[in-house]
């Protein structure tokens, strides 16, 4: 075996043009895919943060069963009461992985400067729940960096009076922060409500459709607009573990199924629509280079492998006289391509960390589709489908020796002797 | 050698033809051969071009089957042998010496020797010994770690005879050692072959053209058009 690697590395370095070509078209496809898997995954990483804490719908979100087909049409049978707000609560602050339980109300109506008026759509919510809910927002290098102050929103814990206006709203509106303004919804029971409220620090939604129109309010504020005391819509449940939610949201259902709440609770990423659209195509776009950078590795292995069998063909001839059996002569060849697909994976590997150093340096960043301002640029590593990437280009690559391999075993050694 | 030694056949040919195609054309490059080679032998097969002493040598050497008669090798009869045993047999019973020295390139003389020891499953410890012993034997331990490509034609050869007594064979294959080779280079290949051959008891079978030769050989088998027209044991 030893022997036989010997020999495979030494026939792979025999002709050092066409092993460099093939190598680095290896290192290239490798590097290429793996950069790209490693963008995709920060982009899945920023978009999953983007939903759980920056559009705040937390890990989980638990409703009354039907709200969110039937809540709007009928919101005073769907709405959780004050009493179930609270026993729910209770049951959920006891389980592990379970960091915070949040009451939310949405409301909707018109929002006016005094001289004109527009629609808003807000969320109820404790300002404490705001904190921290967006505290997991940001990385520590984007809060550094100071970029991103825009997106923060707080609500004022001491003054449930003040909300926070989208940027889009506050500048169609021309208010600026500790103006008034007024606002005007109804109440639960259809009845026209409006109040006066202070315009606080405004905030970007990070999405240009609801930049113009969003807001957020106390949930004191929000229960007193709707005429709903102690009410919600939902609570959404923080977790302190993203792997944890599928296992909890069924641990959490069975546990309030049996304390005799009819609920449902759903995953941030089921109530993320643009997660999954922009994962569905992320995916498509990754399988799809993975394949063509795959099929060039193939057909540049298996074309160098081709070339080396001709041109070995009597040494083949050799080894099968004295002794080699046809066994012997494809484990040689297999052996001799894969490790040519292993060199340039690996090559592929310190390219890929190369250029991921430069990139993430290089403090680059854009406008992605649907986004209300520029995102960097950044590059992780995705160990897991790297890894995949590693494994399979080394197995694909192992077999593209195979067949012109065993070609070269199956010919009659005096043919193979006599090749010239 | 004594005489009894020297009537122990290792390899009996019985009526061996072989027919090629080419093309649509038919040659029958060997007719009824039979043939007997005994142990210690040092034998000579000369003819002119395509009187079929390669084809006589690949099927001596197993390496290449006749298209009907029998082979027999060590009482073994070959024809019952798959390609894998075959090729084992071929291993451990026969060494080749082919025209064009056929060393891998980037092997050092010692690895090309050691190659047919570690296809068998020799220990590397073992394998290393035994290949720098048969260097010894053929003078040339002094390049042992040169690659092929730095040693002359008379070098690559005696690397070449080294790698095929390595496994101590019963029968070595020479097809045509010499014909690459400047005269002194292959009266000194010949002269180390002979040697090889009464200190270790090996039979060697080689083909040449080179009539000059045939003096150092015990026999010499005279082929034309696929048949033997003489078959001489010398004094």
């Amino acid at each position: 075996m030893k022997n036989m690697l010997k020999l495979a590395l030494r026939g792979m370095m025999r002709n050092r043009r066409r092993s460099m070509m093939t190598l680095l078209a290896i290192a290239f496809g490798f590097s290429a895919i793996a950069l790209f898997a490693g963008y995709t995954h920060n982009v899945y990483d920023g978009l999953s943060r983007q939903s759980i804490h920056g559009e705040m719908l937390g890990h989980l979100t638990l409703s009354k069963r039907g709200m969110r087909k039937e809540g709007r049409l009928d919101p005073e049978r769907y709405l959780l009461t004050a009493a179930e707000v609270e026993a729910v609560t209770r049951l959920l602050k006891d389980e592990s992985h379970v960091v915070m339980v949040a009451p939310r109300l949405a409301l909707s109506g018109l929002v006016s400067n005094g001289r004109a008026s527009t629609i808003f759509l807000a969320e109820g919510i404790e300002p404490e729940a705001v904190l921290k809910l967006r505290s997991g927002a940001l990385t520590d290098a984007e809060r550094k960096s100071g970029k991103f102050e825009s997106m923060r929103m707080r609500l004022d814990t001491e003054h449930p009076e003040v909300v926070s206006l989208s940027e889009g709203l506050v500048e169609m509106l021309h208010l600026k922060e500790g103006e008034q303004a007024q606002v005007l919804v109804n109440t639960l029971s259809g009845q026209a409500n409006a109040l006066d409220v202070t315009l606080g620090k405004s905030f970007n939604t990070g999405n240009a459709g609801s930049n113009d129109k969003f807001a957020f309010v106390s949930l004191a504020l929000a229960r007193t607009l709707l005429d709903a005391d102690g009410r919600a819509d939902r609570l959404t449940i923080l977790l302190d573990d993203k792997s944890q939610t599928e296992v909890m949201r069924d641990r959490l259902l069975a546990k309030l199924k049996a304390a005799g709440f009819d609920v449902e609770i759903m995953t941030w990423q089921e109530l993320s629509d643009f997660y999954n659209q922009v994962h569905g195509m992320f995916d498509m776009i990754f399988g799809f280079i993975f394949s063509i950078v795959l099929t060039v590795v193939i057909m540049s292995v298996a074309n160098s492998m081709s070339m080396t069998v001709i041109e070995r063909t009597r040494e083949i001839g050799t080894l099968r006289a004295i002794g080699l059996k046809r066994s012997g002569v494809i484990r040689l060849f297999t052996m001799e391509s894969m490790l040519l697909t292993l060199i340039g994976c690996v090559t592929g590997l310190l390219l890929t960390l190369l250029v991921r150093w430069g990139v993430n340096a290089a403090d680059i960043s854009y406008i992605p589709p649907n986004s209300a301002g520029r995102v960097p640029l950044l590059i992780d590593m995705d160990v897991m489908r790297t890894l995949f990437t590693f494994l399979l280009m080394g197995l694909v690559g192992t077999l593209a020796a195979y067949m012109p391999a065993r070609r070269a075993a199956k010919k009659d050694i005096i043919d193979a002797l006599g090749h010239i | 050698m004594s005489d009894i030694t020297r009537h122990l056949p290792i390899l009996r040919l019985i009526d061996v033809k072989r027919r090629f195609l080419l093309g649509e054309t038919t040659i029958d490059a060997l007719n009824s051969i039979s043939l007997e080679i005994h142990a210690g032998e040092f034998l000579a097969v000369w003819g002119p071009s395509g009187s079929g002493k390669s084809t006589l040598m690949n099927i001596i050497g197993l390496i290449d089957s006749p298209t009907s008669g029998e082979v027999h090798f060590d009482d073994e009869y070959t024809h019952m042998l798959d390609d894998d045993e075959l090729t084992e047999f071929r291993s451990k019973k026969i060494g080749f010496v082919f025209q064009n020295f056929n060393l891998v390139p980037v092997l050092s003389a010692l690895e090309n020797v050691m190659l047919p020891l570690q296809i068998q499953g020799v220990a590397e410890k073992e394998s290393k010994d035994r290949a720098a012993a048969a260097l010894v034997d053929v003078g040339l331990e002094r390049f042992r770690d040169s690659l092929p490509d730095k040693l002359s034609g008379g070098q690559r050869q005696r690397v070449a005879i080294a790698r095929a007594l390595v496994v101590n064979p019963m029968l070595v294959i020479a097809d045509e050692p010499t014909a690459n080779l400047d005269s002194e280079n292959s009266r000194m290949v010949v002269d180390l072959m002979r040697d090889m051959n009464r200190a270790r008891k090996v039979t060697f079978v080689f083909t040449t053209h080179d009539q000059r030769l045939l003096d150092h050989v015990d026999r010499k088998i005279l082929l034309r058009d696929g048949n033997i027209v003489s078959d001489e044991v010398m004094a």
